[in-house]
């Protein structure tokens, strides 16, 4: 079993909903185990250092900050109710549904299942922080172009881990881009536009690094 | 000409920005939060609280329950012309009635603080034997004797048939599963509050709200510019909306409420499961001869609701003589609601099974024996319809699908280890429309915005509309901006019953004309400066409402009461419906019976389209819907305590992105200028209707097993011991 969101070891394998399944069955056991497992980690650390307050510092879409916050604050609740960088999305809180990917120094993370106390020294990157000076990303705009979004509630998600996606290397072809991006569940059925913007954007993303 | 066009959607860039404010995002300063309890037990009383470990969570500032209630009323329940999703509310007793009913709530200053409180109430019930699912004792049934629908000796039907399917059909409970999860924000100014929620009906929400308060309709303003997702389970007033407010009141400080995952399949609606006798009898050169229709639905205890799908399969095709009816079964579970094609999903499934059943009875091809039966004017009353392109349909989706070289034939293809089979169905949805008003404003820099309560839940309503606006007044697009999902707009119609672009168009075509005709202007002429600076003003403004010609007075009456009024499909003088036809490949692997679905191309008919695209789209999400339906969805309710046990995203399957594979919608060219002005039809809900239909019968080309109930699994497959 790979190191649970609560590690702090920042070398070690993160856990993402894909990283876990590596596939296109969802298990939901597995995520949730994974979850419990998280708050468990989460707790000996701050028994470790004696806090259930503990102070972290990050950078959110580049900007640093330092913050004491309770031990079990997940980054997802921290960016909506704390910060309110409301573009990443809530769909289930157990790393169900990909709706709060965000990036976690360049990899795709549902932020549901990240505890603030393990990202000391991380960077941080959400769908507020993607596009430059007003210009789209990409991704952004080929999620438009191919109409991959109906309610956009997936969106931000969707376009977060799409970026991930296609930086992990596994975007090659269709079927590789469906596989890779179905811990992004989308209920209105955006899927066919999700993978038409993912193969547009790719190069464009693998070019930028 | 700017109607028809794939214009992107104009508030793509909010959404992939992350700028767009869904309900849960909009900033209230420093709310409290709350979180909901729900019942452990499917039936009995609540016999003790104890709220000590809760109360003793840092920040928590009230717990309510039955014990300690909210004044909060019930409202009328929506499927009696109310607005609420249930004719009761929580804390109104100590009485459990269904498992996951709302037991407390708890309001404290964090996010956290509200969690763990909530997991820390320990509720003691006494506990009974719920009858919840079908073949439970103690279920009520009750008969709906004037639901139904009779014309001709159905017996005598039967009897002249020469071939004759009766069967019974099962369909699941499915649950709505948006996206975005149900929250509640309400914040008070003084006695006037607002109240952010994911809302399908903003205008029946607010005024629920104000009934379930006590208050004065006026004061309440329900605020939802964006859904993440509607599907018809945000289409009545939930029960936790007005228990919010009233806590945001007693505190004195605004409230917001996140439902788990968990709980909103719970204290939401869902779809509830179906039990469906059906008979379909033809004669040898396939022409049918009686039909008969018969459900059986889930409801709760206290509410009657169902969905009545046979009012609707009765129209499809030729028969003598037709009898259709439904049951109410009174059982201990939630109320249900709707859900994307609320009587079509599970009634088309028996009859699109049904008439593949026949075809191979008579060994015809199901395409032809569907193009035999096509008739002009649906058989009950006789009403002709308003325009019917099925056969198109199925002429359009054969040829690209190559059904050419079907060969009716069990087990005909393998490719490998796969089973290869296809089938097809019919899919449609009765055309509705509702009273509608809207608010132009237009100025002399060619700027245009338009004001309706309106709402966009994926469906590209703000796209629409403003295609719409811009067409009627002759300008850009890009020269509209659209403010929808606020119940201090001009009424606008529920999104629900695929009624709101038919309904706004109408209105927005009729608002323009006013706009023409006082400034003497045409839409093709039209140049905002010259035409301002004759008619002497900078800008105009015009208000229209637009009530179908259909509607009765009463319906009429209901614009400014936030009260639903849909009129359509089969109505006295006209029959109005959309029609498509869906061709499904499958394959089921030879070992592991594994199911998959290769290939999925519907073909859609539906008046005018507005936007090629967002309604390709509607199609396209449909159809995935309808794979969701076939194979995946399934609300699995334990039959010993009524307790949802698949109640999370991972274990409620809904489809994922490598379960899509080909898909295509094509869009059949169809003028119909009788269903409504505007010419539309709506498309959101039509794209699921023939899919579960069209792999059942797949399923049974590959395989030779006939499945007749969904969803479809594996085990279903294998060989039965
Ligand atoms: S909210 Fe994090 S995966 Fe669903
Ligand atoms: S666009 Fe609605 S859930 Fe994906």
């Amino acid at each position: 079993m790979a190191k649970t969101p609560g590690g702090t070891n920042r070398e070690g394998p993160r856990v993402s909903r894909r990283g876990l399944l590596q596939g296109s069955v969802a298990s939901g056991a597995a995520a949730l185990g994974n979850f419990a497992g998280g708050a468990a980690q989460a707790q000996a650390d701050a028994q470790a250092t004696g806090s259930t307050t503990p102070t972290v510092s990050f950078s959110i879409n580049g900007k640093t900050q330092t913050a004491t916050l309770d031990a079990r604050t997940t980054l997802l609740d921290y960016l909506r109710e704390d910060l309110d960088l409301t573009g990443t999305k809530v769909g289930c809180n157990h790393a169900q549904c990909g709706a709060c990917t965000v990036l976690i120094d360049g990899a795709r993370v549902n932020s549901c299942l990240t505890l603030m106390a393990t990202l000391e020294g991380s960077e941080v990157t959400t769908i507020e922080g993607i596009s430059d000076e007003g210009e789209l990303h990409p991704m952004q705009q080929a999620f438009i172009d191919n109409d991959g979004f109906q309610c956009g509630y997936c969106t931000p998600g969707q376009i977060m881990s799409a970026i991930g996606c296609v930086r992990e290397g596994h975007a090659g072809s269709a079927p590789e881009i469906r596989e890779y991006m179905s811990g992004n569940l989308c209920r209105c059925g955006a899927y066919k536009g999700i993978v038409a913007a993912v193969e547009q954007a790719r190069d464009q993303v693998e070019e930028a690094g | 000409m700017s109607i028809g066009n794939p214009v992107h959607r104009i508030d793509g860039k909010l959404k992939v920005t992350g700028s767009a404010n869904y309900a849960a995002d909009f900033s209230v300063g420093t709310p409290l939060y709350a979180e909901l309890v729900t019942s452990t037990v499917g039936l009995g009383r609540v016999t003790s609280i104890d709220d000590s470990a809760a109360r003793a969570v840092p920040g928590v500032r009230a717990v309510y329950s039955h014990a300690n209630p909210l004044p909060v009323d019930a409202a009328d329940f929506f499927g009696a012309g109310g607005r609420a999703q249930q004719s009761w509310r929580p804390f109104e007793s100590a009485d459990v009635r269904f498992n996951g009913e709302i037991v407390g709530l708890v309001v404290a200053d964090t996010l956290i603080g509200a969690r763990e409180a909530a997991r820390s109430m320990r509720v003691q019930y006494e506990e009974q034997d719920p009858a919840a699912v079908f073949g439970a004792s103690g279920l009520e049934p009750e008969d709906l004797p004037d639901r139904g629908l009779s014309m001709g000796d159905i017996e005598q039907a039967m009897e002249a048939s020469s071939q004759r399917v009766e069967e019974t059909y099962t369909t699941y409970a499915n649950t709505h599963n948006a996206m975005e999860l149900f929250s509640t924000t309400a914040q008070w100014a003084g006695d006037e509050l607002t109240v952010y929620v994911p809302s399908q009906w903003v205008e029946g929400f607010a005024a629920g709200i104000a009934e379930e308060l006590g208050i004065d309709a006026a004061r309440v303003r329900v605020v939802s510019p964006y859904v993440g997702g509607g599907f018809g389970g945000k289409g009545s007033l939930f029960t936790w909306t007005a228990m919010v407010a009233a806590a945001a009141r007693d505190q004195g400080r605004p409230v917001k409420l996140y439902v788990t995952r968990e709980q909103g399949f719970t204290t939401a609606s869902y779809r509830a499961e179906t039990e469906q006798d059906f008979r379909l009898g033809a004669t040898a050169d396939g022409r049918f001869t009686g039909f008969e229709h018969q459900g059986r639905e889930i409801s709760s205890r206290a509410d009657t609701y169902v969905v009545n799908g046979g009012e609707n399969t009765a129209r499809m095709y030729h028969a003598d003589a037709v009898r259709t009816g439904v049951t109410c079964i009174h059982a201990d579970r939630q109320t249900p609601g709707f859900m994307r094609a609320p009587p079509e999903a599970p009634y088309f499934f028996a009859l699109e099974s049904g008439v593949d059943e026949l075809a191979w009875k008579l060994s015809m091809d199901p395409v032809e024996l569907r193009r035999i039966n096509d008739i002009d004017a649906e058989p009950v009353n006789g009403v002709p319809f308003t325009s019917r392109s099925l056969m198109e349909c199925y002429d359009a989706a054969a040829e690209r699908f190559g059904w050419s070289d079907y060969e009716q034939t069990v087990g005909a293809r393998t490719e490998g280890d796969w089973l290869v089979g296809w089938g097809c169905a019919t899919a449609t949805y009765p055309t509705q429309m509702g009273p509608c008003a809207v608010r132009i404003h237009f100025d002399a820099t060619g700027q245009a915005r338009v004001w309706v309560a309106s709402h966009d839940v994926g469906t590209g309503a703000y796209t629409v509309i403003a295609q719409a606006t811009a067409l009627a007044l002759g300008i850009p697009v890009d020269s509209v901006k659209v403010e929808l999902g606020d119940s201090r707009l001009p009424p606008g119609t529920i999104a629900g019953g695929s009624i709101s672009t038919a309904s706004n168009v109408s209105a927005i075509e009729m608002a323009v004309a006013q706009i023409h005709d006082r400034m003497g202007t045409t839409a093709e002429t039209m140049d905002p400066t010259a035409a301002f600076e004759a008619f002497g003003q900078r800008a105009i403004e015009e208000y229209a409402e637009w009530i179908p010609p259909a509607a009765s007075r009463q319906q009429a009456k209901t614009l400014y009461n936030g009260k639903v009024a849909i009129v359509g499909g089969a109505e006295e003088d006209y029959t109005a419906f959309a029609f498509g036809a869906q061709f499904a490949e499958v394959r089921v692997h030879k070992y592991t019976r594994e199911i998959r679905v290769p290939r999925l191309i519907g073909a859609f008919a539906a008046g005018r389209i507005m936007n090629e695209q967002t309604a390709r789209s509607q199609y396209l999400g449909g159809m995935i819907w309808g794979i969701g339906h076939a194979l995946l969805e399934k609300t699995e309710v334990d039959p010993r305590n009524g307790k949802i046990v698949n109640a999370n995203i991972a274990e409620y399957l809904v489809p994922t992105n490598a379960d899509v594979q080909e898909l295509e919608a094509i869009l059949v060219p169809e003028t119909d200028t009788k269903v409504n002005p505007a010419g539309v039809k709506g498309i959101g809900e039509i794209g699921i209707v023939g899919t579960a239909a069209a792999i059942a019968n797949a399923v049974y080309h590959a395989t030779g097993t006939r499945v007749r109930h969904t969803p479809i699994h594996v085990e279903d497959l294998l060989p039965q011991a």
